[in-house]
């Protein structure tokens, strides 16, 4: 089994870009494999904490939260993106990470497979 | 292997999306990746523009004046100051009657060595074909 | 080079898509991408379906927008996210998303 790192840049609701991605890491994790899922831009809204589950709008918290019990999951945000956005480390998701670029790229370094979704 | 290449393909029209903004601060984040990596591991950026995207390069960018955002044209020069490798596919910028004189080539004013280069497209899909890992904008 | 290119919307990836040169190029309609699987305009279908001989759609996204798998371009197979997976793992040495 692989590693995928995901970058996903998408917005969080306003696209379904960012649904495409969480799904494709389940469908990974199920298979046994690890995934590293990296946001920056507006794809760090994934990252806040407290989002409402809609029925008109796409909620991906508990997906979310499944993906990190597996143990095979982890996420992190850019932090300057964050900030920019005012996403303080205190609005963040419990098991989100968060770093600054570097660290996606090191993640792409240890990655078998990249796939990166570069904005809306 | 020691030394990995990442592609950092741009396609993406500059300011009303991020996108190919944070392609070149991406690439330029392979400047402190060593810290995550083992010893003698490293990324070797290419940044590449193709289709719209070789409009980023074009000179005179006033993003700071109008909207207050650093310029992709500042992010492109601190890029070629930090000896990114840096290239413009020439059939694109031929397609727009755009001539290297309109274009971010250098970094000279800041101190930079580095300049860009007008390629054709078939040597950047050569750099796609080598690289360890594709990241389009 | 293996590449797996994910479409992801109906206008515009002509010009990115006539470029790519790979040994094998595998186009995998995904999100609004998936229309050049259904759609024709002035009764032609859609020029990306001539890219290459290796064309999918996620399924998923095709039913999200009204279609059936059965109902698509007979030239484009119908794939689920576990079978991409197993692409993006085991058939493309790179994946990129336009």
């Amino acid at each position: 089994m692989g590693k995928l790192t995901l970058g996903v840049f998408s917005s969080l609701v306003g696209s379904l870009s960012m649904d495409f991605a969480v799904k494709l890491s389940e469908a990974a994790v199920k298979k046994g494999h690890k995934v590293d899922f990296w946001v920056s831009g507006n794809g760090t809204m994934l990252s806040k904490k407290a989002q409402r589950a809609f029925k008109d709008y796409s909620a991906l918290e508990k997906k979310l939260q499944e993906l990190f019990a597996t143990g095979n999951f982890q996420a992190t945000a850019c932090e300057a993106c964050a900030e920019a956005r005012g996403y303080r480390k205190e609005d963040t998701m419990e098991g989100w990470q968060r770093h600054s670029m570097d660290w996606y790229l090191a993640s792409c370094f240890s990655a078998d497979k990249v796939l990166h979704i570069g904005g809306d | 292997m020691a030394i990995k290449k990442f592609a950092f393909v741009v396609k993406s029209l500059p300011y009303k999306t991020e996108a190919s903004r944070l392609a070149l601060t991406h690439a330029i984040a392979s400047q402190t990746v060593e810290i995550y990596l083992e010893d003698g591991e490293n990324v070797e950026p290419v940044v590449a523009f193709i289709g719209d995207g070789v409009l980023n390069c074009l000179k005179n960018q006033k993003s700071m004046n109008t909207y207050g955002v650093t310029s992709n044209e500042q992010h492109l020069k601190n890029s070629l100051l930090l000896d990114l490798r840096v290239l413009i596919c020439k059939e694109d910028i031929d397609k727009f009657g755009i001539s290297e004189d309109a274009l971010i080539m250098d970094a000279e004013d800041i101190g930079g060595e580095t300049r860009a280069r007008v390629v054709p497209f078939s040597e950047i899909m050569q750099e796609m074909d080598s690289a360890s890992h594709l990241l389009f904008f | 080079m293996k590449l797996g290119v994910l479409v992801s919307d109906f206008r515009n990836m002509d010009d990115t898509l006539s470029k790519l040169r790979a040994d094998t190029l595998g186009i995998i309609l995904v999100s609004n991408g998936v229309y050049h699987a259904k759609m024709k305009e002035g009764g032609k279908p859609s020029s990306v379906l001539e890219k290459s001989p290796h064309l999918y759609a996620l399924s998923e996204d095709l039913q999200t927008r009204g279609f059936a798998d059965t109902d698509i371009d007979g030239r484009v197979k119908a794939i689920t996210y576990n079978d991409l997976v197993d692409m993006i793992f085991n058939e493309y040495e790179k994946v990129i998303w336009i």
